[in-house]
């Protein structure tokens, strides 16, 4: 299952806050989809999942100041 | 920081301050640039190192901060910078200067750490030194996780200058030269301090709106609008630049931000830079003082705007679904 975490729009450090609420009501395997622009979170989610032992599957920049990327629970 | 319980930004900062003291202090001995600390505001340092603290959580970032997000195109962090350098204009040269002040008076004669003690300064910065070496070692032992990153896209220097993230610790070397720098810099203009970002901020407004260039415009000012100029130019370069509008309640909490980040550094006679890495450096009291309580303030207003308003949230939605149960 995959679900979707739109927190565009949203200044630091709110996207990884969300991503980390959002990650607890998904079960193991699952992915969520982060699209986010705030400039910190490039380094604080990815950091936050390796570190939490999460996977990420797809992470690229969409635009300019705007990027996506997928965690899997572990 | 203070939220993800990230210590290695606080051992960053730790080693700035180091290589800018080692620094600093050999230049004072060698008779190069000189320094007097005065004395120490102590009341007017903790109140308002508290109150700068409680800002940079509401405006979303540091005094530089906010001059540096203003650059990659954050309107809240505009915002947020106007609120700053309204307030602190407003208290060094407007209406508020009878409370900015109002409890300079209450003060202990010497600033100065060694001074306190009556020895040299050399015995703290060795000390200084020595726990920031231990705890960076320390940190750098940690077993390792791999961090995935975006997929490089360019090579060269290129590569290294937009793209690579550097360590913290690396830039921490950098910033803490940059900081010695400004010394030799700014004394050679003939002003007698280091790195400043909140007068410098006021000094702009200040000169806008008397139109005095003597009186306002120093090294300072090029200082700041060095800032914003390098940080458009690196998100620029790295593809980070984009005009970021913010909604209506977060324009208001990054203004009022700016407004106690703006009382609180007046108050306190420095914000995160002039207070937390330069005055530091300096072995003062003021500098010390004024790092711990911002940290406090800082702790006390994510509690009350992030942990908090989260919990009660949660706490309803678990009562709404036993109800609905």
């Amino acid at each position: 299952m995959k679900q979707k975490l739109a927190v565009l729009g949203m200044v630091c450090p709110f996207p990884l806050i969300e991503a980390k609420e959002a990650m607890e009501s998904l079960k193991s395997g699952d992915e969520l989809e982060i699209d986010f622009d705030c400039t910190q979170a490039t380094e604080s989610i990815p950091r936050w999942a390796a570190e939490a032992g999460h996977k990420i599957t797809n992470f690229v920049q969409l635009t300019d100041a705007s990027w996506s990327i997928t965690v899997q629970k572990k | 920081m203070y939220l993800t319980k990230d210590n290695r930004m606080f051992y960053a900062l730790l080693i700035a301050i180091s290589v800018q003291s080692i620094g600093v202090f050999a230049l004072i001995q060698m008779g190069l640039i000189q320094f007097q600390a005065g004395e120490f505001n102590w009341l007017a340092t903790i109140l308002g190192s508290f109150i700068f603290g409680i800002g940079i959580i509401l405006a979303g970032g540091c005094a530089t901060g906010t001059w540096y997000r203003a650059g990659e195109g954050l309107i809240g962090s505009w915002i947020a910078l106007f609120g700053y350098m309204g307030m602190s204009a407003v208290m060094k040269s407007g209406a508020l200067s009878p409370v900015n002040n109002s409890l300079k008076g209450i003060s202990t004669p010497t600033n100065s750490i060694p001074a306190t003690f009556g020895l040299s300064v050399w015995p703290f910065i060795a000390l200084l030194a020595l726990i920031t070496i231990f705890l960076v070692v320390k940190q750098l032992r940690k077993p390792k996780v791999f961090i995935p990153s975006l997929p490089p896209k360019r090579k060269g220097l290129n590569h290294l200058l937009f793209e690579k993230r550097w360590h913290p610790f690396v830039t921490a070397i950098l910033v803490g030269l940059v900081a010695l720098l400004a010394w030799p810099l700014s004394e050679a203009t003939g002003r007698m301090s280091g790195l400043g970002i909140t007068t410098p901020s006021a000094n702009i407004l200040q000169y806008l709106v008397t139109g005095d260039g003597d009186k306002y415009l120093n090294w300072g000012v090029f200082l700041v609008l060095g800032i914003f100029l390098g940080s458009f130019i690196a998100a620029k370069g790295s593809r980070e630049f984009r005009f970021r509008a913010p909604d209506a309640k977060t324009a208001v909490s990054s203004f009022s931000g700016g407004i106690l980040m703006g009382f609180g550094a007046s108050w306190a006679g420095g914000c995160s830079i002039g207070n937390g890495l330069v005055m530091t450096a300096m072995m003062t009291w003021q500098g010390w003082v004024s790092l711990f309580f911002m940290i406090l303030g800082t702790w006390a207003a994510s509690y009350f705007v992030y942990v908090r308003p989260r919990a009660s949230a949660k706490k309803k939605a678990a009562v709404y679904q036993t109800t609905t149960a």
